[in-house]
């Protein structure tokens, strides 16, 4: 997957980057108004994370260009500016989502991921993961062929798992993930703990492979592979 | 007491003095005017009776004589030189009509006249000063009495009309809020000490609104720059921990880090909100179905519900409407069922009446009830959940100050009751 990512700012950049590439994934980076510019009308993306305040310009602007290109790429709008109408506009100009900063790149990584399926395969697409897989559309999921009945927050979480697997998933970003602006308010490791213990124990009972590591103290990574 | 009426007051306090001051001047005047008149009176008549007497006119004389207001008697010439021509005296003679004695005044002349000597009296009787001292305290009780009469009805006036500028102003004081930004308006005046009042509250609240601003923008702009260094922590945390062969201590001090840094991020995101509101930047209204929220805020927070043992009840009579911003109605309710929730008790209860009206949260928690003039303030925490940043009433608070809502506390039969209503 070909990502262009529009940021400013050095260190956040690095760690975006770094993180797609881990996936073999890649990331073309562009630090201003003026390169951003440039790339767009050059190249072609799978998918374009924007910030909105740029040096030298607006990247509410660029995704008027991205538009304007008729470019296939998904764009979310990565601010730190958590503005309503920003978000709207942005929106209403034809970005695909918007994140605020700050946030765990596990979650900017799902949003890739259910971006460009959604994209690709109007969303009609089967996640497969080994004996594993998920219908988006019915928000089931299925072990070698047979249902599993998940609650709404195991299925979410699945998910998540699934599409940062091999990666080490915080238990902050899980919380933020379920719960949103309100997760640090509430002492909700425990929970999280439960739900991922039933989420696990639902998989296991149908012969699924044991995917589901846990961290000491940190939080859980979901392994395909050694 | 007003100041009008105490200067009214003050004002009739010192007209007493004035008025007993000129009672006395009233009388010396009186009696005064009165003794020289008569005494003018009595020189012409003695004069006339004189003149009779030297016309040997006696039918005149009987006349004046039967008048019983003179006296005429010749003299021997003996006592004539002695004495001098008129003498005035103020004497008492016997009122045969009233039969008491009554003042007069009267007059005394010697005259000789071919040869023979006569002692001419004449006198007229004058005003009784007991009387005339009695009528001036009348006067004086009078006028006292009208200018208490004419004060009030003054001071009415005034007050409607003189201070109604100073009263206009003080109610726009009133209303004033810096956070709003709007100048009261005014109304131009020709009193100068209004003009000038107003004036001078007029650079106050600018001054006030300027600060207020200025120390808005800097809160918002230490947000916005905070945002971004956070946002690189996070992001360095969720790469540190993917390195393998971490060891078991190092992942608690990335946990730390983690929790600290999430922490922060929670913050400074309720600092922003906080700011955002203020600035009535959540300016989209529409139509918010009260009970919806309830329903979808209690499924986000089931985890909790469930693990704490917490009976929900919902008394709904009618769906609450309530036309503000959604996203800030959301923030509203959840902060109110987190805030029910993460100060019950285990086993508790969370009652929830929802009326065409008004939304009632009832839940059990600390037997204590909540100081609830702090319990609106910034970083009031009530609980001793370090999780807790204290802002989340705050906030809820802040929603309803800018949507023309209300939100009371209150605590009834042990339960924490915060209700929500149009203002």
């Amino acid at each position: 997957m070909k990502i262009l990512l529009i940021e400013d700012e050095n260190e956040l950049q690095k760690s975006i980057k770094q993180y797609f590439e881990m996936e073999g994934n890649v990331v073309e980076v562009a630090a201003d108004y003026g390169k951003a510019e440039q790339k767009i009308a050059i190249y072609e993306y799978d998918c374009i994370l924007v910030d909105i305040t740029l040096p030298n310009g607006s990247g509410l602007d660029l995704i008027k260009k991205i538009k304007l290109k008729k470019s296939k790429a998904g764009i979310i709008i990565i601010s730190a500016k958590n503005s309503l109408e920003d978000k709207i506009y942005g929106l209403d100009l034809g970005a695909d989502d918007y994140l605020p900063k700050p946030f765990h790149l596990s979650e900017l990584n799902s949003r890739v991921k259910a971006l460009i399926r959604r994209k690709s395969f109007d969303g009609n697409l089967e996640i497969v993961v080994n004996e594993i897989k998920i219908l988006p559309i019915e928000r089931s999921v299925f072990v070698s062929g047979k249902n599993v009945i998940l609650t709404s927050k195991e299925y979410d979480l699945l998910l998540y798992f699934i599409a940062n697997k091999n990666r080490v998933v915080s238990k902050n970003a899980l919380a933020e993930h379920l719960w949103g602006d309100n997760a640090d308010q509430l002492d909700n490791y425990d929970f999280i703990y439960n739900h991922v213990k039933n989420l696990r124990k639902k998989l296991l009972e149908k012969k699924c492979e044991d995917y589901l590591h846990t961290i000491y103290g940190i939080g859980y990574n979901f392994k395909t592979a050694e | 007491m007003k100041l009008l009426a105490k200067t009214s007051l003050y004002y009739l306090l010192l007209s007493i003095p004035i008025l007993i001051l000129s009672g006395f001047v009233c009388y010396y005047i009186v009696t005064k005017e009165v003794k020289d008149g008569n005494n003018e009176l009595l020189l012409i008549r003695s004069a006339l009776v004189e003149q009779y007497l030297k016309e040997n006119d006696t039918i005149s004389l009987q006349l004046i004589s039967k008048s019983g207001e003179a006296q005429i008697k010749p003299i021997s010439k003996f006592n004539l030189k002695a004495e001098a021509k008129y003498v005035f005296a103020d004497t008492l003679i016997l009122d045969k009509k009233e039969n008491e004695l009554a003042p007069n005044r009267m007059i005394t002349s010697n005259i000789s006249f071919k040869y023979n000597n006569y002692q001419i009296k004449i006198w007229r009787s004058t005003i009784e000063f007991d009387e005339l001292v009695e009528g001036i305290l009348y006067l004086l009780i009078f006028i006292l009495f009208f200018l208490f009469l004419i004060s009030m009805l003054i001071n009415f006036w005034v007050s409607k009309t003189l201070w109604k500028p100073f009263y206009k102003t003080v109610n726009s004081l009133k209303e004033f809020r810096a956070s709003d930004n709007e100048l009261p308006y005014f109304k131009e005046t020709t009193i100068r000490e209004f003009t000038v009042l107003n004036n001078s509250l007029a650079i106050m609240m600018k001054k006030m609104m300027s600060d207020y601003n200025s120390q808005k923008r800097f809160s918002e702009n230490a947000s916005h720059e905070i945002q971004t260094p956070l946002a690189v922590i996070k992001s360095k945390v969720d790469l540190l921990i993917q390195s393998e062969n971490l060891k078991d201590y190092e992942m608690k001090l990335i946990t730390g880090i983690d929790n600290a840094c999430s922490k922060l991020i929670s913050l400074n995101k309720s600092l922003l909100l906080l700011t955002k509101i203020e600035n009535r930047q959540f300016k989209i209204t529409e139509t918010v179905s009260v009970e919806k929220i309830i329903d979808n805020s209690l499924l986000l927070f089931e985890d909790y519900i469930i693990a704490n043992k917490i009976v929900i009840i919902k008394n709904i009579e009618e769906d609450f409407l309530i036309t503000m911003n959604p996203d800030l109605c959301l923030i509203l309710i959840n902060n109110l069922v987190q805030n029910a929730i993460r100060h019950n008790i285990e086993n508790g209860s969370i009652i929830i009446f929802i009326k065409a009206t008004s939304l009632s949260i009832h839940n059990t928690g600390n037997d204590e009830p909540l100081n609830s003039a702090l319990l609106f303030k910034r970083f009031q925490k009530n609980s001793t959940s370090h999780l807790s940043i204290g802002l989340g009433l705050a906030i809820a608070n802040e929603i309803v100050e800018v949507s023309g809502l209300s939100l009371k506390y209150k605590f009834i039969s042990n339960k924490h009751q915060f209700t929500l209503s149009i203002k």
